[in-house]
């Protein structure tokens, strides 16, 4: 009995504790992303269909570092920015159904663009818990297949620090408690969903992912866990 | 003996669940860069650049290079205020160090000289 217990607690840990992944292999999954090989994506302003008018800001500033440390080079995203200002091509929401996206290449040198739509911003009553309904998609630029895609309703409890990372977030930066705390929720769920990427140039594991399963397109997910 | 095996499946489902050390390390130029990119003051704008600083001195990731986008964006900043030898500069160890971003800061290179 004792030893059943054990076992069935042990395989929910095992299920629970990894999420669920698809049938395919990411191979299968994301087939143009190991054909086409890219190397420079380029990330653009989110689309804010939220009610909270900051959600840009903080998905915006921490979309690169999880792309980073896939293994992919991001265009400068200040940089990158700028000049999207000066093309008055800032508004993604003219790009994202576009067919050709060439003109991204030819100007910034990007394999990939980066599109995403917040749709949802939810504060709870306790003000402890943000659910947020964010979609992402990598579109080739030389292509405009979409090479990696992913819809996600993600609850973030603001109350457990990631890391003990809170307070001294408080201390080292100028910005308000509510402003870190939101900047987690982005990060949290950016860092979630980039990690089924297949891994880009600069990773020891670039091309050696072929066989890993691949998570799901549309996931819901607690962080942190 | 089945005690083993359990041991090792919650062992298990830890070890497939952590997070690997990344590729790189940011400091705290995540919280910098939201903040720079709200308010756009002297303030903000000395917290990224510190940021910019320390990851371009010392990096604790496993590739131990400067992460893709530092160098050009501190050098865009170095421009900005005024320093444009430093920024070119560090716009040109962007394309040294990463190749692919030749197209784009040549491009920038060039409207600078405008």
């Amino acid at each position: 009995m004792k030893h059943s217990i054990y076992l069935l607690l042990s395989a929910t840990l095992l299920i629970v504790g990894c999420g669920t992944t698809s049938k395919l292999n990411k191979a299968q999954a994301y087939k143009g992303m190991y054909e086409e090989k890219p190397v420079s994506v380029l990330i653009m302003p989110p689309i804010n269909r939220s009610t909270n008018v900051d959600a840009k800001e903080y998905f915006h500033t921490t979309l690169n570092v999880p792309i980073l440390n896939a293994g992919y080079y991001v265009i400068p995203p200040f940089l990158s920015m700028e000049i999207l200002k000066r093309e008055s091509a800032y508004d993604s929401e003219l790009f994202i159904e576009k067919p050709s996206l060439k003109i991204f290449n030819k100007i910034f040198g990007a394999d990939i663009i980066l599109f995403t739509k917040i749709n949802k911003w939810d504060k709870s009553s306790l003000a402890s818990q943000v659910t947020v309904e964010v979609e992402y998609i990598l579109k080739s630029a030389h292509t405009s297949e979409i090479l990696y895609s992913r819809k996600g309703t993600i609850s973030y409890n603001t109350s457990i620090s990631s890391g003990g990372s809170f307070l001294l977030n408080m201390v080292a930066s100028a910005i308000n408690t509510a402003a870190t705390k939101y900047v987690d929720v982005a990060k949290a769920a950016n860092n979630y969903i980039f990690t089924d990427l297949p891994k880009g140039k600069y990773s020891p594991m670039f091309g050696l992912d072929k066989e890993e399963m691949a998570g799901l397109k549309v996931i819901k997910v607690r962080l942190p866990r | 003996m089945k005690k083993y095996i359990y041991i090792f499946i919650v062992a298990f489902a830890f070890y497939s669940c952590s997070a690997p050390k990344g590729l790189y390390s940011f400091e705290k130029y995540q919280e910098a860069s939201y903040n720079y990119l709200k308010k756009a003051d002297e303030k903000s704008l000395n917290k990224i650049m510190e940021q910019y600083q320390k990851i371009i001195k010392k990096q604790k990731g496993t590739r131990n290079v400067t992460p893709p986008g530092m160098l050009a964006d501190y050098g865009f900043f170095l421009i900005q205020r005024g320093d444009l030898k430093a920024g070119k500069e560090n716009l040109n160890k962007e394309i040294l160090l990463y190749p692919e971003s030749k197209i784009f800061i040549d491009r920038i290179l060039k409207l600078i000289e405008k």
